[in-house]
């Protein structure tokens, strides 16, 4: 039992990329396959998951060392809580196969079955790989794994605007990542070390420097561009809307999490550094509230449900950013545990619209009126996701956002407190907009007079996420009890 | 070994990288946009591999009579990796422009903005 933790560590990353690897295989035959192996797949690697976390709560953090090269010098993958918490993300990955299964049907000719799966999957694994990594070039690779598999994903419907959105995404997204790449560069280059932990003692170690610091700061930018954080968001609203439902989903609530958790790492290494975190925590906050308040100015013009939800995403990565430049401990568990809610309400929420996109065939929201009325259950699960995103309670929302709120206030700056209220007052107008006309108006269109509530396939997981919604409001210390000890570890090394 | 100092090669990828990122911004042809993203890859690679060297330095194959400094050869391992990231990228983005001129006619940013 003691030597399970590390021995299956390697696996959780090995999983899924080898279920990528044998997709195209499993779908010789009959494309349809493809989407039961991809279910098992994600299945056995979110059990394998919950096994790590179990062994996490019992004997506390561990580590493997890949190819029996031990750390400093092999690559060390670490599961530590953080780790632990962005596993909760990966599960979501079980209830977005089984929704793509009747989608794909509509949306997709059967010879693109095999690599919208595989690309699913290796998304997953490089996902994973991210975040249980020790190793700052392993960071780079795995990185790269998530954008790249994305890029192709957004393109995977094949129109020429899918092909244009997501090229905008590759330009930039490959800029971020060449930033990534050159502070690698430098850090191994300042410390003759690759190893997160081991780069952290070096650099402490060392005089503070120029270059250290243009090595976290080229970090830090890079990963806000993946983050999507206002101003650096403008690849995101296209790619995210014009993709299909389900990557839609993937890439809104996970995918750019990938900025968030790399956000952190920057932190873990700045940490004992000697460089002071000021000036990156008031960029933070400022561009943060910016964030808010932008995306939700920007997402209350829209008619297409779900370039909606994508300028949704852009606040909700405000609130997350805005918690961690706050630096304080209300506002840094708020930001973690909304890490995690804001993919499950995201998820649902663009669930959701697929089924609704799905049945009736129309993405507008003058198009959709009265759609509650032929598809009660869906509009009723987005009813509970608008109302989580906005953050009232009980909802998984209002934990997240009333703990950053609190640190606002913790931290002495009430100002971004309110900035947050007025933030979510904005986004209330918009998702009020939405329910009211999913729910109060008549239909204009035949096609959603005549709707029908989507096939069970698609409307289990979004009834289940939709509960989740509510009752990990219900149940919100829970999350907060699992993060805390991470953030005061965190908060330690900061010196605070 | 001086970081940031005036050291030639430094300021060479330093130039190589503005010269893509100039290319990348202001050019309208998305070939030549990703383009100057291979520039740009090529200034950090030949950043990461200068960083390696030492002067005087010896390959770093233990030999009889081979002796220190050598070079260190972590960063030619990474760059090797960099490089089929960077491969996989621009394969990618080409396919991706080969779709926008398919449905599009046209690869020039300034006219694919004109279009509905």
């Amino acid at each position: 039992m003691t030597t399970l933790g590390p021995t299956l560590l390697p696996w959780l990353v090995a999983l899924p990329l080898a279920g990528a690897a044998l997709v195209p295989i499993v779908a010789r035959r009959d494309a349809r396959w493809a989407g039961g192996f991809t279910f098992a797949v994600a299945l056995a690697t979110t059990a394998l998951a919950s096994v790590l976390v179990a062994q996490l709560a019992s004997q506390g953090p561990f580590s493997a060392d890949l190819g029996g090269w031990a750390a400093p010098y092999g690559i060390e993958l670490h599961f530590d809580r953080f780790a632990a918490w962005t596993m909760a993300l990966a599960a979501l990955f079980s209830f977005v196969i089984p929704f793509s299964w009747r989608y794909l049907d509509a949306t997709l000719p059967r010879e693109r079955w095999a690599p919208f799966y595989a690309l699913m999957l290796l998304n997953l694994g490089g996902l994973l790989g991210f975040s249980v990594t020790g190793d700052l070039f392993n960071l780079f690779v795995t990185m790269e794994v998530v954008s790249l598999s994305s890029y192709a994903l957004v393109a995977v419907a094949g129109r020429g605007v899918a092909a244009w959105a997501a090229l905008k995404y590759l330009l930039l997204g490959a800029v971020s990542s060449l930033l990534v790449l050159f502070a690698v560069g430098l850090l191994f280059a300042l410390t003759g070390s690759l190893n997160l932990a081991d780069v952290s003692v070096r650099l402490a170690a060392a005089e503070p420097s120029g270059a250290a610091l243009l090595a976290l700061a080229s970090l830090a930018v890079a990963f806000l561009v993946k983050a999507a954080l206002f101003p650096l968001h403008v690849w995101l609203p296209d790619a995210h809307a014009i993709a299909p439902s389900p990557v839609s989903a993937v890439l809104s609530g996970l995918v750019v999490k990938v900025g968030i958790v790399g956000l952190l790492r920057v932190l873990q290494l700045a940490a004992g550094t000697g460089i002071s975190l000021e000036p990156l925590n008031t960029v933070l906050m400022v561009l943060g509230a910016t964030a808010i308040v932008m995306g939700a100015f920007l997402a209350i013009f829209q008619d297409d449900i779900k370039l909606m939800l994508a300028y949704s995403t852009i606040s909700n990565i405000g609130y997350i950013v805005l918690g961690i430049g706050l630096a304080s401990p209300f506002a840094l568990i708020g930001a973690f545990v909304h890490v995690f809610n804001h993919a499950l309400i995201k998820v649902t929420l663009f669930l959701a619209a697929g089924a609704i996109i799905h049945q009736t065939g129309y993405r507008t929201l003058s198009d959709l009126r009265g759609v509650a009325r032929r598809m009660p259950q869906t509009a009723a699960a987005m009813a509970i996701g608008a109302v989580s995103i906005v953050g009232l309670p009980p909802t998984a929302g209002f934990v997240c956002k009333w703990y950053i709120a609190l640190g606002a206030f913790e931290a002495d700056q009430g100002g971004y407190g309110f900035a947050l209220v007025f933030g979510a007052l904005f986004i209330f107008v918009y998702y009020v907009r939405m329910l009211d006309a999913f729910f109060f108006r008549s239909p204009v269109r035949p096609e959603v007079a005549d709707a029908v509530e989507a096939p069970w396939s698609m409307r289990a997981p979004v009834l289940v996420l939709a509960a989740a919604c509510l009752v990990l409001g219900v149940l919100g210390g829970i999350p907060i009890g699992f993060v805390e000890p991470a953030v005061v570890d965190l908060l330690a090394a900061l010196g605070r | 070994m001086t970081l940031l100092g005036l050291d030639l090669d430094y300021v060479a990828c330093i130039v190589l990288f503005c010269v893509g990122l100039y290319m990348l911004v202001a050019k309208s042809n998305l070939i030549k946009k990703v383009l100057g993203l291979n520039v740009m890859e090529t200034a950090v690679f030949a950043f990461i591999v200068t960083s390696g060297m030492i002067d005087g330095g010896q390959e770093p194959i233990v030999v009889a009579g081979s002796a220190p400094p050598y070079t260190s050869p972590i960063p030619h391992a990474m760059v090797l990796t960099g490089i089929v990231v960077a491969v996989s990228v621009t394969a990618v983005a080409l396919a991706l422009i080969a779709q926008i001129h398919a449905h599009y006619g046209t690869i020039e940013v300034d006219e694919l903005k004109e279009l509905p």
